[in-house]
């Protein structure tokens, strides 16, 4: 499974990271540090409750 | 509190019959006596977009799915909310030597501006610096609890939920926490009169609110400390070294927005578990549940009303919003649109929809939010922990105000000393 985020529309609202930390790498700032993740196997449905709390929406599933 | 609902304006011609209903967001009695209530009735009565003639007249947005559009469309919405006529009024109004006016930065701008004065101050409030903070939050949230413990009963905003969020954030900006009062006060007075009472007396209000700090914030350049005045002599914007100016100005953002919304966060929140034994018991018992909890506080009961202009003229959720136009967003009835949430007035800490916009959407998403997370957790956690089952007195029920911030004024709690 791979996750493509818009990182530029990203506001910070780390809401992906307080789901899945280790999944969802923050810069310094709070803000998405990446914009393609791929999720290793055994964590899917983690990547898909921090992809679908982000209040923003522009976390997309790929899978 | 006698509170008198302003005269109603005459309807603009271009908006239609059917987008007309009465709410005054500063007077309304429903928003006095159970503010969720009346917003639940706004949701089930009102077309996504209205207008009410109160308060001068203006467009609410009440459907998640228009704010959600709107508050994303900054083109359209935009935070310089000051129109051209006000700005000529006010001008007009203005005394010669009136001096600096404060302007609450970057909250009243648009992108790109808005960015190259946000980020300077984004890290100081990301979740990793908040995080730092925790265990000093812990300590201050017991100490307030432990103090009123023994008396079985308390006014809770006064005793708890007022002095708890602004008193670290008076610590994190460096401001005095003695002349907590003295603050508070300034930023009620500012408030008050936010419902478009006299421009120029809003004016000489921020003033106010900016001299108490000033002092504070030139002993900080000389004499730097760890804290987010001193912080800021540190930073650039737009390449070029900040003023004194844009610390006033950041100080007056951060002194409205600091000093009075968590504390009426917690005040929505503990009356919800005040009026909720079987939440309580839940909570107790399963306190790795409160982190879910303190989210499905967040939207059943989300408090803010940010404001926008409205720029062109523009056909928006059915209505017809024309250049100039106010609009206030009336997020806690979004939160509680059964479009985006099934059972809306439930409150259901397993909820799997979609996330509340409490801290809205958007650029402008609330500086302070992952502030407010760990101090409405926190103060959760250990007001569960440190007292046995509360509840509201019959004979004093919560008393609320509207406004930007629908807020709490009183919370009477009892509960049986041991």
């Amino acid at each position: 499974m791979k996750l493509c985020i818009d990182k530029a529309d990203c506001v910070g609202n780390a809401r992906c990271a307080a789901v899945a930390p280790e999944l969802f790498p923050l810069d310094d700032d709070g803000y998405i540090a990446v914009s393609e993740i791929d999720v290793p196997p055994g964590s899917e449905e983690l990547a898909r409750r921090g992809a679908k709390a982000c209040p923003e929406r522009i976390i997309v599933i790929e899978e | 509190m006698a509170v008198q609902m302003s005269p109603l304006t005459e309807k603009p011609a271009h908006i239609g019959d059917q987008l007309v209903y009465d709410f005054d967001l500063f007077a309304d009695p429903g928003i006095l006596t159970a503010p969720h209530d009346r917003m639940l009735e706004i949701v089930a009565e009102t077309p996504p977009v209205f207008w009410t003639p109160r308060n001068g007249g203006f467009w609410v947005m009440r459907g998640h799915a228009a704010l959600f559009d709107a508050a994303r469309d900054t083109e359209t919405f935009s935070n310089d909310f000051v129109t051209p006529e006000l700005a000529e009024r006010v001008f007009a109004a203005l005394p010669p030597d009136i001096g600096h006016i404060p302007s609450a930065v970057p909250i009243n701008m648009d992108p790109p501006m808005h960015r190259v004065y946000r980020m300077p101050i984004q890290g100081v409030f990301s979740p990793k610096h908040i995080n730092t903070l925790k265990d000093s939050i812990r300590d201050l949230a017991a100490q307030l609890i432990d103090e009123i413990e023994g008396q079985g009963e308390c006014e809770f905003m006064n005793a708890v939920a007022e002095p708890l969020p602004v008193i670290v954030f008076l610590r994190m900006l460096g401001l005095p926490v003695e002349r907590l009062a003295e603050y508070r006060e300034l930023v009620r007075a500012h408030l008050a009169d936010a419902g478009g009472g006299d421009p120029v007396a809003s004016i000489v209000k921020a003033q106010h609110i900016v001299e108490s700090m000033t002092p504070t914030i030139l002993e900080r350049k000389d004499n730097p400390q760890d804290d987010i005045l001193s912080m800021l002599w540190g930073i650039e914007i737009d390449g070029q070294p900040v003023t004194l100016q844009d610390i006033q100005n950041y100080g007056l953002l951060l002194f409205i927005a600091g000093l009075d919304t968590v504390m009426n966060g917690i005040g929505h929140g503990v009356r919800f578990l005040a009026a909720h034994q079987d939440v309580q018991a839940e909570l107790r018992a399963n306190p790795e549940k409160i982190s879910d909890a303190t989210e499905e506080l967040l939207r059943r009961f989300t408090f803010t009303v940010p404001v926008r202009r409205c720029t062109r003229d523009v056909e928006f959720y059915g209505a017809h919003i024309k250049a100039n136009e106010r609009v206030m967003m009336l997020l806690p009835a979004a939160d509680l649109d059964p479009q985006e949430f099934k059972n809306p007035e439930k409150f259901d800490m397993a909820r799997e929809e979609r996330v509340h916009i409490a801290f809205n959407a958007g650029p402008h998403r609330c500086l302070g939010s992952h502030l407010a997370r760990v101090e409405l957790n926190i103060l959760y956690e250990e007001l569960l922990k440190r007292l046995p089952a509360f509840s509201i007195p019959e004979d004093k029920p919560p008393v609320f105000h509207g406004g930007h911030v629908l807020g709490v004024d009183t919370l009477h709690l009892k509960w049986s000393v041991s």
